[in-house]
């Protein structure tokens, strides 16, 4: 019987996904290798350079923090006698000690990103601000793993072994309020271009949906690096540029091409279907941690909440190349769209090869490097897409 | 009491002028201007103290002399100007004033604490300024300007202002209504000029013990009248570094729950105020739920500003370090009750005061957990005598009692002297 039930959870499951996984993109498209040409070789080893760095950073970053969270799984139920909160306060409180020592063992390598940034001409922030940066985010973080723990531990002190059912569509719920609220809590103004303005509401119009408020945020004080990212559901729905994106150093073509991909997520609902994939992943991640907590007693006691985080931490770093595959699938359609709306793949090849030469991202890298890190197409690969877009416009 | 070499005694009986009080910052005027005189030659005279004290390991006798009765005369005026005394004080600073500090004799001082001790009375001058002479005139701040007219007001400040100024203000009132002090203000001002005297004499070279905060050690055994909201303390003083070093973002939960809970407890007071007004006493279980919000807030309070060491709990169940006892619901006055709002605003000044001492509590204790993993007793105190007024004042407002808060920096009232055993009659010989 649990095996019928395991098999109809695991279609039901297979079926979503492929649901999710369809896109507008040709399926009998072939990439090329993208033309880097227009990039300077300098710049290319440059790029290389600059990214090697963070690699070796982040896997010995995941090194330590793993070694921290092991330890915390080990003895963490100590900080339990400094606790006069009661079972599930004291499970809050052990979940933020967990995440105040993960803080503290990647502040060095926060530290050194900053340090590397600088070297390379990619940030301004100073290193004292990097800390106090972080103690907003911290503070956000501990919010959130409270309320994360009280659902949980009040739902397995009532049901200790079927609390994820209950837990996961908390989480998707939560999910889905953040992805919707995110746009407010953002400092963004209104983009004052008439041109892009104009372009935004008739490259909504080619994508089928309704215009969208265009915002523009101020970044400068952390980072010199161009960026833009769709938000919101529903009436929350902006494109939000950064103003390092508007600064001159992109023709309008360019930055009209960023436009045309973020509007791009939107008709998608690339937005809606990552909340859908959290909520695959939800429910099976739920289903592991009850399974990897029960010899510590189960998620209602407070002595399973540090190893709970070693979990989730392993089952996020276990899940971050699958992230990046779906990812890059839904970069891949936005980038799509985008010459579909705009027919011109030159402004699109020159804006990526500009990645590189302004945020020094590799155009190719390793493929390690691809599958663990990238959550976006390298730029070879989206000048390939623009090149093979070229080949198959009907003349 | 404790053995600080600096010790407080407040030989007052309350009763007040209301005539000098009416005009008591003018009657003040030729103080202020001579202890602004003398402040400028204290400024001079430390100088050459600091020196002295650091070639040959103490004070010259006349210097310790002139430099204690600078700090006894700023006591005095002080406390005129706090309303802590009535008498109008002598320019000299001889001992015999209502409100008056022992100064002890000279005595050795290891070099390296005279060669430091500006930089060490850091901690007690900002808590002083605080408790005493506030930050405002005369307060610590202008120390920064080189010339010496500045660093002269510095010293003028004659301990009034922060704590001391919210008691001369509610003081005056309430003076010229009843001609009497409360003692509960009385007692408080004079603990913030004891401790701010302390804090002098230890800047002035006089002694080199640190200031003690506690409010059980600055001067007399305060007392304090029984009150159906009692504080009750049982902290071994221990903190856990990492609890220290990220305490206000483990308390953001505690925050969010408690701004919550506000806001419900608020509406339930309003609730509670018609209850008590028809019937003369609360409703049971309005009762129960503000009492837990009244104990909860004093439990984060706690725990924010590192007067107690765990997490608390989110119910405002009883059992925690820092916590508060009280009575069941019982008979209230209704005229009391019908003026609620308006007979706290004084409690609400004395409270709001008191929650600036709470946060130079926590941030001197942060720096003094973290590097000694224990708390400061003198500052636990002195944060638990300022949770209990806060408690009172909330247990005030939301109509939980009708006992005033009291004002004495008391953690809780003096033990009831035992009884005399009775003697029997000698057994006749046989």
């Amino acid at each position: 019987m649990r095996a019928v039930v395991l098999l109809v959870l695991a279609g039901i499951w297979g079926v979503g996904a492929w649901l999710l996984w369809q896109s507008v993109v040709p399926g009998d498209l072939t990439l090329g290798d993208g033309s880097l040409a227009g990039i300077p070789p300098a710049t290319l080893e440059r790029a290389d350079r600059y990214e090697r760095f963070f690699r070796v950073e982040f896997v010995v970053s995941q090194l330590v923090l793993l070694g921290v969270l092991v330890a915390y799984a080990k003895y963490g139920i100590r900080f339990a006698k400094e606790s006069a909160a009661g079972r599930i306060g004291t499970g809050m409180l052990l979940g933020m000690i967990g995440f105040a020592l993960v803080w503290i063992s990647q502040v060095p390598f926060r530290l050194a990103e900053v340090w590397w940034d600088r070297r390379y001409d990619q940030t301004d922030s100073g290193y004292v601000e990097t800390l106090f940066a972080n103690w907003i985010e911290l503070g956000a973080e501990f919010l959130f793993v409270s309320f994360a723990l009280v659902v949980v531990m009040a739902l397995a002190g009532r049901f200790p072994r079927r609390w994820w059912l209950g837990a996961a569509p908390v989480f998707i719920g939560l999910a889905f309020l953040f992805g919707f609220i995110y746009p407010y809590l953002t400092v963004t103004e209104r983009l004052d271009r008439p041109d892009l303005q104009a372009a935004g509401r008739e490259y909504a119009a080619k994508q089928g949906i309704d215009p969208i408020p265009l915002r523009v945020e101020d970044v400068t004080d952390f980072t010199s690096a161009p960026n833009a990212y769709a938000v919101g559901f529903g009436p929350s729905k902006r494109v939000v540029f950064w103003n390092t994106l508007l600064d001159g150093s992109f023709t309008d073509e360019e930055v009209k091409t960023v436009l045309a991909h973020e509007l791009g997520h939107h008709s998608s609902n690339h937005l809606f279907e990552g909340v859908a994939w959290y909520a695959l992943f939800a429910l099976p991640g739920a289903w592991l941690i009850a399974r990897a907590t029960r010899r510590r007693g189960g998620m209602a006691n407070p002595a399973a909440v540090p190893l709970s985080l070693l979990v989730i931490v392993v089952l996020d770093l276990l899940s971050l190349p699958v992230y990046n595959v779906i990812s890059r699938h839904m970069e891949q359609e936005a980038d799509w769209k985008a010459l579909e709306t705009t027919h011109q793949p030159e402004p699109a090849k020159s804006l990526f090869r500009e990645f590189t030469i302004q945020s020094l991202n590799d155009p190719d890298p390793p493929t390690w490097s691809y599958v663990l890190f990238d959550s976006h197409p390298s730029v070879e690969q989206r000048i390939a897409m623009a090149e093979a877009w070229r080949k198959r416009e009907p003349k | 009491m404790s053995d600080h070499p600096i010790q407080l005694s407040v030989e007052d009986d309350l009763r007040r002028t209301r005539l000098t009080v009416f005009f008591r910052l003018l009657l003040a005027i030729p103080h202020i201007i001579w202890i602004t005189l003398w402040s400028i030659g204290v400024v001079f005279a430390v100088i050459f103290a600091w020196f002295a004290a650091l070639f040959t390991g103490r004070l010259p006798q006349g210097l310790h002399d002139f430099l204690g009765m600078y700090v006894r005369y700023a006591t005095h005026l002080g406390a005129y100007l706090a309303i802590a005394a009535n008498p109008y004080p002598g320019f000299t600073g001889a001992p015999g004033y209502p409100v008056d500090i022992s100064i002890p004799e000279r005595q050795r001082q290891p070099r390296w604490k005279t060669a430091i001790r500006l930089v060490l009375a850091i901690p007690a001058l900002v808590l002083a300024a605080t408790l005493g002479s506030g930050f405002g005139g005369g307060g610590g701040y202008s120390t920064a300007d080189s010339d010496s007219a500045s660093a002269a007001q510095w010293f003028t400040s004659s301990g009034v202002g922060g704590v001391a100024a919210v008691c001369a203000i509610l003081g005056w009132f309430a003076v010229l209504a009843t001609g009497r002090m409360p003692v509960g203000l009385r007692n408080l001002a004079a603990y913030g000029l004891g401790y701010t005297a302390q804090a002098y004499a230890y800047v002035l070279l006089l002694t080199d013990r640190y200031p003690n905060s506690d409010p059980e050690a600055v001067g007399p055994v305060w007392e304090l009248p029984q009150h159906p909201l009692r504080l009750e303390l049982d902290d071994d003083g221990r903190r856990s570094r990492l609890l220290v070093f990220f305490r206000l973002l483990f308390a953001i939960p505690h925050f969010v729950w408690l701004l919550l809970w506000s806001i419900a407890a608020v509406l339930a007071a309003i609730v509670n105020w018609f209850v008590v007004l028809f019937r003369g006493r609360s409703a049971e279980a309005l009762h129960r739920f503000l009492v837990a919000y009244v104990r909860y807030y004093a439990h984060v309070t706690a725990f924010v500003t590192l007067v107690a060491n765990p997490f608390p709990g989110f119910a405002g169940a009883p059992g925690y370090p820092v916590d508060i006892a009280i009575d069941p619901p019982e008979r209230q006055r209704r005229w009391i009750t019908l003026f609620r709002l308006f007979l706290a605003i004084p409690a609400f000044f004395v409270s709001g005061a008191l929650s600036v001492v709470l946060f130079v509590v926590g941030l001197l204790g942060w720096f003094a957990a973290l590097v000694t993993g224990r708390m400061p007793t003198g500052l636990r105190n002195l944060g638990a005598y300022s949770v209990r007024y806060a408690s009172q004042t909330n247990a005030y407002w939301f109509v939980i009692t009708d006992a005033y808060p009291h004002a004495s920096p008391a953690l809780r009232p003096p033990p009831e002297p035992e009884p005399e055993p009775e003697l029997l009659p000698e057994p006749e010989a046989i």
